[in-house]
């Protein structure tokens, strides 16, 4: 590859793995199950942002540009579905801070 | 044509969703079992025109090639025979229409997932197909609303949503290497850089994502608490297919297909196996909740399967395909045995259980069957498939796991004896002396899959010969 799209990459690549320590730190911290969700989300952009550069380094920006799309439809969904749960768990126990949840033993 | 296996399911899930009158709605369970009968039958009796005919009517819209061999087939039978335990055991738990109508269509949504899991090409396929079925399984989880189930549903779309990072990450690592997603290409990419850094760290991420999706034991956290807390009838499935489809047996077909047995991948996953049989058993034996129990035992059960795949010789794989199959039927007997006693008992804490076994005769001796077919006692069909497994692993002179193998079924025996004892044996608690018989539905169940059990143990040399001995062939 060439020289200038290599240095795109570890650029990028750094970029990307600053925003999975930020998305994993977010999910550690928080005892709040909505910014939990938020730290996925964050996780999810960070490997959005790899596949899309990867795609154009490697010269293949369609295969990219489709896995990229059916990506974002899947995260959609789950999110949506990851939402009605932490609905239900408020409406349930009027409140979505996990210390107050932990019935479950590990 | 073994595409349709795909469409059916949709096109049912889509039929009865269209603004029909209820009455319409309430033949769903119906549908879904038909279709389970309709997979099994087909695997069973295997018409070639079906499986051998190649015409795929979605390869005109999409690029989406799919394929069938032996090792599918196991998959397929396992998939239709828990698929209708499911149905029936929901359907009969479920006296809400509304409540039963949801429970088929996700079931089915989930065997889209898993069907398509089973045939996929394709590594990001196999991811989109993947997440069918855990968005299907989140909202089936969650679905009764009990406080601990939406608990563990959050705590298994957390992790879930961590293994898919990972395995998109190998997946863009795997792009850049290669330039290509499917399996074919991505191997011949492999094979022309076998000792590029980034194949090496590919190859962890995704079979590190599939151990979460599997609950192998360095990242079982989320499985007791979601087997334990789903309504059983989910338990059922998601024990018996969901965590074995969507972590063993993709596992499997990458090894087999994409990366290839790898001296130093075989070691990783083979202690990873090993650590899961034994950590999985000693937890099960401190458990006092019959279906955390389970749970732990299932994942010593998942230890036994990926144990052999790490062998990686043809007779461990077709070993760990047989097991995956057992497991499915035992393990899907044992959590309707746990339906049956919470239906009657109101709970399945061991402490506040006793003497069943003279209250509930058939629930108490299939779950016998269960337990001594799980601990590998001949002539029950988990006895051969251990065998296998151990067979497998002394050709390959693998003697230190064959040991942890054959000694961690003793474990397995002492935490399900204890169980049976403090359950079914016994005199009946105070209060226990009314309790009857679990209803006609479960009892059937029982006996169906109880029936699967002893027979595939005593027709073993059928079974081997014509449905798992030629898995040895997708390896070799």
């Amino acid at each position: 590859m060439p020289v200038e799209s290599v240095s795109l990459f570890w650029t990028a690549s750094a970029f990307v793995i600053l925003m999975m320590i930020a998305g994993i730190y977010c999910i550690l911290a928080t005892f709040n199950l909505t910014r939990a969700l938020i730290g996925i989300e964050i996780l999810m952009k960070a490997v959005t942002l790899l596949l899309i550069v990867v795609g154009h380094v490697t010269q293949h920006t369609a295969l990219a540009q489709a896995l990229v799309i059916t990506l974002i439809v899947i995260e959609v969904v789950v999110m949506v579905a990851a939402g009605g749960v932490v609905l239900s768990v408020f409406r349930k126990n009027k409140t979505i801070d996990v210390r107050r949840l932990r019935n479950l033993k590990g | 044509m073994a595409t349709l296996l795909i469409l059916l399911p949709l096109a049912i899930i889509m039929v009865l969703n269209l603004p029909f009158k209820d009455a319409f709605k309430r033949a769903a369970p119906f549908l879904g079992g038909c279709f389970y009968l309709l997979q099994a039958a087909l695997v069973v009796f295997h018409p070639a025109a079906f499986w051998d005919d190649i015409y795929n009517p979605l390869e005109a819209f999409f690029a989406f090639e799919c394929s069938t061999d032996a090792l599918s087939l196991v998959l397929f039978l396992s998939i239709a025979i828990v698929g209708f335990v499911a149905v029936l055991v929901g359907a009969h738990a479920l006296k809400n229409p509304r409540q039963r109508f949801f429970l088929i269509n996700l079931l089915l949504l989930a065997t889209v997932g898993m069907n398509a899991n089973v045939m996929v090409t394709d590594l990001f396929s196999t991811y989109v197909f993947l997440e069918v079925t855990a968005v299907a399984s989140f909202i089936l989880i969650a679905m009764m609303k009990g406080e601990g189930a939406l608990e563990g549903a959050f705590k298994y779309i957390i992790l879930s949503v961590i293994a898919s990072v990972m395995m998109l990450l190998s997946l863009a690592l795997l792009v850049l290497v290669t330039g290509q997603t499917s399996f074919e290409a991505v191997r011949a990419g492999l094979g022309a850089s076998p000792e590029s850094l980034f194949v090496k760290m590919a190859m962890i991420l995704f079979v590190c994502g599939l151990f979460v999706k599997g609950g192998v034991v360095p990242f079982h956290a989320w499985v007791p608490d979601v087997y334990a807390s789903a309504p059983s009838f989910v338990s059922v499935f998601l024990a018996g297919i969901v965590t074995k489809v969507s972590g063993v047996y993709i596992l499997m077909r990458l090894l087999v297909s994409v990366f290839g047995f790898e001296a130093s991948v075989q070691q990783v996953i083979m202690f990873v196996g090993a650590l899961s049989i034994v950590v999985g058993a000693l937890a099960a034996l401190a458990q006092r909740d019959f279906k955390r129990m389970l749970a732990y035992s299932s994942i010593s059960q998942v230890g036994y399967i990926v144990l052999a795949l790490g062998c990686g010789t043809p007779l461990a794989v077709a070993g760990a395909a047989f097991h995956l199959f057992n497991h499915a039927v035992f393990k899907s007997l044992l959590f309707v045995n746990a339906q049956g006693v919470e239906e009657r008992c109101g709970t399945t804490h061991m402490e506040m259980v006793s003497g069943l076994g003279s209250r509930m005769p058939v629930t108490g001796w299939t779950s016998v069957i269960a337990l001594l077919s799980t601990a590998g006692v001949p002539p029950l069909a988990g006895f051969w498939s251990k065998l296998l497994i151990i067979m497998a692993l002394l050709n390959a002179s693998r003697y230190g796991y064959a040991a942890v193998a054959l000694f961690s079924s003793v474990l397995t025996l002492a935490y399900f004896l204890s169980m049976q004892r403090r359950m079914f044996f016994g005199k009946p608690h105070k209060g226990m002396e009314n309790i009857r018989e679990a209803g006609p539905v479960i009892v059937g169940v029982e006996i169906i899959l109880a029936g699967i059990t002893v027979g595939a143990g005593l027709l073993y040399p059928l079974v081997l010969e014509y449905f798992i001995l030629p898995v040895q062939r997708v390896v070799g």
